[in-house]
């Protein structure tokens, strides 16, 4: 155990591992700072540049990416009440009363503290389960991965909250996508409509830019005008009084443990644990009516929680090879374009990539804070350029990122596809989320039931009647049933309060 | 009936995908349940994504909420954004990388009313400037900057 965190930590401490760890960091803040482009859109727009380093260093540059991501969202959620990512919409309730009283620096300060403890936890929790989580998987039979995967999808629409029937609607269409190209078992083309560039699948990267990026973009650019900050954060504003120190400890405590164990599970991710760690701290406050007018407790404990959830995130992605998450799947097809398959066999087959990448989780964190805390100042700038000069850049970026993937015009045009389709999803309030986990589950979904069924004997009940595959199909099926009744019952009481009260004829 | 909401809209559109999916689908070898075709899973899930978007599309129609800021489709951004990365793709095709961040820019900034051409002008320099830095000279990947290939 120890040798092996030794060689990960031997791995990442090269100079050219630190150089890019901190190169991902800064363009990972960089980009999450930018309003609607969270730590996902980093990634993606990121990626390219990592084809031309060698594996590890390029999974330790996107692990800089992915923190700093993060941590650009929550500034962009303090000083602008406008989260950038899901999240860090938690950060706002309180972070944003706080930037108002002048406090920015502070909530600023906090949260790099927060993010680092709850990081820093998610890493030990990583390093002490990960391994016996990938000898459990090892016992995995093909039906249970894909009785697992399924549980993922049905977790990810009916855990989040929000419409149920549109989180199904965007996993199948995802599923769906993800058939598109060479069939694996016989080699058949499926939808490729006879474009030879169709014939590998569509482009991750051009399908997150289009529905993440681009349908963010066109968003933001009507609402762009009104955005404002007036507050000046400098480096003497940052620093918490000791009664501010003292009242962090505990809700990062809590908030690092809740956000540990929700971000194992599949679906529940970042945003549940931000939300439950929130809830938490106000049950047990003494005095409740502080929430939300700028208690550091409100900071503190969903950012340790969020970034906590973050890193175990990673023990389901790495060692079964099932991602949790979106931004997860990301990461999981990043990992595949470098020729990593994580599985139960990654931490004995590629030991450098696996503890080498948990040391440059550890080292991104670290630079977060040593980065963040001299640079405020910078990453406030970029907030108050006008957006007006921003989005056009950030348009040119998505496509020189799409096509320097595969130098493909190909891919350029699918983004403007996706962009369509994501914006009018976005419009019309489905989650794109679902979407890309379904589109990265699709092909080992399949591979995996294709599998079960042929040494099932293609019986059904010899699947289910397995005691593991089984009780993992019931409880996705339980969570469909109870998803599917509450929205018949909301539907239903919807339609009785139009009796009573008819507006207009409609 | 006032409007066709767009949520009825985007639910057919869907159903229409999945119709289509489910066409193609069954051209393909389905196999048997124990030795799925590449038919198999295609069929199946054209056929939920039908049921799913049809059951939404009543849904729609039948819990008629009304009509939002949010739910409205802003033409000129949307348009403008779209045609600046289609340009891209067909000015790199043909003339390289340069011309083509000039032309995402310049078609980008469309998306507001008096833009003026002076700050896309700069921001394409600077794009172009920056994006030479930094893939060319620092990640040594090779791009062709300009070229004249039909």
């Amino acid at each position: 155990m120890f040798e092996n965190i030794l060689l990960g930590f031997a791995t990442a401490f090269t100079p050219e591992n630190l150089a890019y760890c901190f190169l991902g960091v800064f363009l990972g803040t960089f980009i999450g700072v930018l309003p609607g482009l969270g730590s996902l859109a980093a990634i993606s727009m990121l990626l390219p540049l990592t084809f031309y380093l060698e594996p590890t260093t390029a999974l330790i540059m996107l692990g800089g990416i992915y923190y700093g991501g993060e941590y650009g969202g929550s500034i962009a959620s303090i000083l602008l009440n406008l989260p950038g990512t899901p999240s860090a919409a938690v950060t706002c309730l309180d972070g944003n009363p706080m930037a108002k009283q002048g406090r920015a620096g502070v909530a600023l300060f906090i949260t790099a503290i927060a993010s680092f403890v709850g990081g820093s936890v998610g890493i030990v929790a990583l390093m002490g389960f990960g391994p016996s989580i990938a000898r459990l998987g090892l016992g995995f039979s093909p039906a249970d991965y894909f009785a697992l995967m399924l549980l993922g999808l049905v977790a990810a629409v009916t855990v989040g909250g929000g419409s149920v029937i549109k989180g199904l609607i965007m996993v199948v269409l995802g599923l769906l996508l993800g058939t598109v190209g060479t069939d694996v078992t016989t080699g058949d083309f499926r939808y490729t409509f006879d474009f030879l560039e169709l014939r590998d699948g569509v482009s991750l990267v051009a399908m997150a830019m289009g529905v993440f990026g681009v349908s963010e973009v066109i968003s933001s650019i009507s609402g762009s005008k009104t955005r404002k900050i007036s507050e000046k954060v400098t480096a003497r504003s940052m620093m918490p009084t000791r009664e501010d120190l003292r009242r962090t400890f505990g809700p990062m405590a809590r908030g690092s443990t809740i956000g540990g164990f929700l971000g194992a599970l599949p679906g529940a991710g970042t945003v549940i644990a931000a939300f439950m760690a929130y809830a938490t701290e106000i049950r047990i406050a003494k005095d409740k009516t502080r929430f939300g007018k700028g208690a550091i407790e409100g900071i503190a404990a969903p950012e340790s929680a969020n970034n906590a959830a973050a890193q175990t995130a990673f023990i389901p992605t790495l060692t079964i090879g099932i991602p949790g998450s979106a931004t997860m799947s990301i990461m999981l097809g990043a990992l595949m374009i470098h020729g990593i398959s994580p599985g139960p066999l990654l931490i004995s087959d590629h030991p450098t990539v696996f503890w080498g990448l948990i040391a440059s989780f550890w080292i991104g964190n670290l630079f977060l804070l040593v980065l963040n805390i001299p640079l405020i100042g910078l990453w406030v700038r970029v907030l108050q350029f006008p957006y007006k000069y921003i989005y056009p850049v950030v348009i040119a970026l998505i496509c020189i990122g799409v096509f320097s993937m595969r130098t493909s015009v190909f891919d350029v045009s699918l983004v403007v596809i996706f962009g369509a389709l994501g914006y009018l999803f976005q419009r019309t309030g489905y989650s794109p989320a679902p979407l890309i986990l379904g589109f990265v589950l699709g092909p080992m979904l399949e591979e995996n039931l294709r599998r079960a069924m042929l040494m099932a004997r293609g019986d059904p009940i010899r699947l289910v009647s397995d005691p593991l595959t089984g009780s993992l199909l019931a409880i996705s099926a339980l969570m469909l049933v109870w998803a599917v009744l509450g929205g018949i019952r909301s539907l239903v009481a919807a339609r009785r309060k139009d009796q009573v009260f008819p507006i207009g004829e409609g | 009936m006032k409007t066709i909401s767009l949520r009825l809209v985007v639910a057919i559109l869907l159903a229409g995908i999945g119709l289509t999916a489910l066409v193609i689908a069954s051209t393909y070898d389905i196999g048997s349940a124990r030795r799925m075709g590449p038919g198999y899973f295609p069929v199946v899930l054209s056929a939920v994504l039908v049921l799913l978007a049809v059951a939404e599309g009543v849904s729609a129609f039948m819990k008629r909420e009304p009509e939002s800021t949010s739910s409205r489709i802003d033409w000129r951004p949307l348009l403008a954004i779209l045609a600046a990365v289609a340009g891209f793709a067909v000015t790199i095709a043909l003339f390289g990388l340069i011309p083509a961040f000039f032309v995402v820019i310049g078609l980008a900034t469309l998306s507001e009313p008096r833009y003026g051409w002076k700050p896309a002008a700069i921001l394409a320099i600077v794009t172009c400037i920056g994006a030479w830095l930094l893939f060319s000279q620092l990640l040594g990947m090779t791009l062709p900057l300009f070229r004249l290939g039909f």
